[in-house]
């Protein structure tokens, strides 16, 4: 051996521990940072799950998941609310028909009437003229003229009175009709559309409430995932102190090579004693750097999975439960608005119907005030056609004209009472309608309504506390906001100092390269059998340095010449034991 | 709170087991090797004492050895938490007075565990 190769190894051997101490410092400080950072990001990811944890407290303590089940019961009230205006519509339409119908029979009946009104007046001028013709035994027959001329104009009276009548209410269920047929496509249509967005909204709110109650598990799992994640970073942080040690025990196993090389007093003639340790000692060095390498490499991978996985666990789905809470308390209240519309519109909507089918009963009463004249006009005509008929008959011969007159009235009498049932039957027809007009109005009152009252009452509790949930959720958010954000910063930090890290380990492959080509020169230097040396003897001088088992299992692998022992996960940690 | 001390003379390791029993419930002290762990110790009272093995001045078996005759210290539980995991250096742990013996790195939830079984 050389001089040169003398203090070729020294050389190398304290350059070598020099940079593995100026690295043990700059790692020392990086790690440091590394968990000063940790902290903080631990810290935000705390305070996420803790307003979250709020939250999900929030949401249980208002019961909203049985919000779900009044709002079903708030849409089938509307949907059975819906049908029965529909239905009624439809009803109020047909009842609007048989009406026109009748007041076309009532006003035939009414122009019949009017034309035998204006026969009687002129029944009575004939009887006036035939009285004066026939002298004093004609006077019982001016009662007669009287009364017919009465008749007559009561009767021309009264049936103007009915035709204005049928008039006025024709003009109103037209008017019914034209507004019934022009609203009730767009009332379907509007009913039709809450309907169908009732019933999407409770879809959504199935599906909603559904992860609603799922998230306390998924919470659960959250926390569990990050205090996994956050266990893992500690390992890891900790795992420096090994390689720390590590490096330390590399360092001081130089040192040993380095004084045993400086105190070996033939090293310079070539026949050195302690070269063959010189060689073992460097081969376990550069085996140890490699087992540094790995664990380093491990750990620094470690955070960074861990720190990712915090950020991944802490923007999930679950973590952002407030938005979805305000966003279901949001529609649901849209829904509701829309409800309450659609009554508003039913309330006015009922309002002009009550209006216009109220003009129905003042038919009703006409009529049968009408039937009830025409039945007192029908008996009198028949009494005045019988009583006329008995006088003329005592009259003989002169009195074939008022004969005449009086089988006139009592044919007029007869037409009249064929009118009257008419009339009669038209009322019970009108009386009807007034009775279905009723039934179909009860769709429209207010006892009708009660149901879906009660629902919406209790829909409107359900999101008051929907709403309690949603606002503290709210107000939540820019606190988890804020948190998210400056984790995320921290989880960058982290991800910084572990490049720094990376950076600084990799100084160790400068010092292994230039360890590996020492020995491989040393080895050239020396073929054969001049490198060899005591495993035993090796050991038992190395292993003082080591402390732990890695650096034991790889001291005990370089010389066996095996490869590197598979370092340890540092994830799970390590044993515990109590004495 | 229940008072915990932690002697080691990496500041990493003292900041994880600071970190993770303070978020635990606990009051964590911290002391950067026997020397000092062992003034510490004496200046105040502890429910546990948490202590790595190799440390300057004064290592981890020599100072249990220390705070064990101190009177306040007679059946506080000391834990060693160390890169350590040979059975001799166990042996003499525990003849120094240490209760349980943890090999670095530790589990943050089996350290909880274990503080809370020890720290009634």
């Amino acid at each position: 051996m050389s001089l040169t190769t003398k203090t070729e190894i020294l050389s190398t051997v304290d350059r070598a521990r020099d940079e593995l101490a100026a690295m043990a410092v700059r790692v020392d400080q990086e790690v440091l940072s590394a968990a000063a950072s940790f902290e903080g990001l631990a810290k935000h990811a705390g305070t996420i799950m803790n307003l979250t944890a709020a939250i999900i407290g929030c949401v249980a303590s208002e019961d909203v998941t049985s919000v779900l089940a009044k709002v079903q019961t708030l849409g089938s009230a509307t949907k059975i609310f819906i049908g029965k205006q529909l239905q009624a519509t439809d009803g109020i339409l047909e009842t609007i028909a048989t009406e026109g119908k009748v007041l076309g029979q009532l006003s035939a009946v009414a122009a019949v009437q009017e034309g035998i009104a204006l026969q009687i007046k002129l029944l009575s001028v004939l009887t006036n003229v035939e009285v004066a013709r026939i002298g004093i035994m004609g006077t019982g027959f001016q009662y007669l003229a009287h009364e017919l001329a009465s008749f007559a104009n009561s009767v021309i009276e009264d049936t103007q009175v009915l035709a204005n009548q049928i008039q006025g209410r024709r003009a109103a269920i037209e008017e019914t009709r034209r507004t019934l047929t022009q609203e009730l496509p767009l009332l379907r249509t509007e009913l039709a559309r809450i309907e169908a967005d009732l019933g999407a909204a409770l879809a959504e709110m199935e599906v909603s409430l559904g992860q609603l109650s799922s998230v306390p598990v998924q919470f659960r799992d959250c926390v569990q995932d990050i205090a996994r994640q956050i266990a893992g970073i500690v390992s890891a942080i900790q795992s420096n102190d090994i390689t720390r040690q590590m490096n330390d025990h590399v360092q001081q196993s130089l040192a040993f090579i380095s004084s045993r090389m400086r105190g070996d007093v033939d090293a310079d003639s070539g026949s050195s004693q302690e070269l063959p340790l010189a060689y073992a000692g460097i081969t376990i060095q550069t085996r140890q750097l490699r087992a540094i390498d790995e664990t380093v490499g491990g750990w620094t991978s470690q955070i960074r999975a861990c720190t990712r996985d915090i950020q991944r666990v802490s923007t999930s789905g679950v973590l952002g439960l407030g938005p979805t809470v305000l966003d279901q308390e949001r529609r649901l209240s849209s829904q509701l608005a829309n409800i309450q519309q659609l009554e508003y519109k039913s309330q006015a909507y009922t309002g002009r119907i009550q209006h216009s089918l109220g003009g129905l009963a003042n038919l009703a009463q006409s009529v049968g005030e009408h039937l009830k004249r025409s039945r007192s006009v029908r008996d009198r005509l028949r009494l005045l056609a019988f009583n006329s008929i008995i006088e003329a008959g005592q009259l003989g011969s002169k009195a074939g004209a008022v004969l005449a007159i009086s089988n006139s009235i009592k044919e007029i009498s007869a037409t009249w009472s064929g009118l009257t049932e008419q009339s009669g039957l038209a009322m019970k027809e009108v009386s009807g309608l007034v009775k279905r007009t009723n039934a179909v109005m009860e769709a429209f009152s207010a006892a009708s309504t009660e149901h879906l009252h009660e629902a919406e009452g209790q829909t409107r509790k359900g999101l008051d506390g929907l709403r309690t949930a949603a606002d503290f959720a709210a107000r939540q958010a820019n606190g988890m906001t804020a948190a998210v954000e400056k984790m995320q910063t921290k989880v960058a930090e982290v991800g910084r100092t572990a490049d720094s890290l990376d950076a600084c380990f990799s100084r160790s492959e400068a010092v292994l390269s230039e360890l590996e080509r020492l020995k491989h020169r040393l080895k050239a230097d020396h073929p054969g059998e001049r490198l060899g040396y005591d495993a035993g003897e090796v050991e038992r001088l190395f292993s003082a340095f080591y402390t732990t088992e890695l650096e034991r299992n790889v001291l005990r692998a370089a010389l066996a010449g095996h490869a590197l022992p598979v370092s340890q996960a540092t994830m799970a940690g390590n044993s515990v034991e109590l004495f | 709170m229940k008072r915990v001390l932690a002697v080691d003379d990496s500041s990493s390791v003292r900041q994880m087991v600071n970190f993770t029993l303070r978020n635990a419930g606990y009051e964590v002290m911290e002391a950067v090797d026997g020397k000092d762990g062992l003034a510490k110790a004496g200046g105040g009272k502890f429910d546990l004492i948490i202590t790595d093995l190799n440390m300057p001045n004064v290592d981890g078996i020599q100072m249990i050895a220390a705070v064990r005759k101190l009177p306040a210290y007679t059946f506080v539980p000391i834990l060693m938490l160390t890169t350590e995991s040979q059975a001799e250096k166990k042996d003499a742990g525990r003849k120094a007075g240490a209760t349980g013996w943890i090999v670095k790195p530790f589990n943050a939830e089996q350290l909880i565990t274990v503080v809370q079984k020890l720290v009634k």
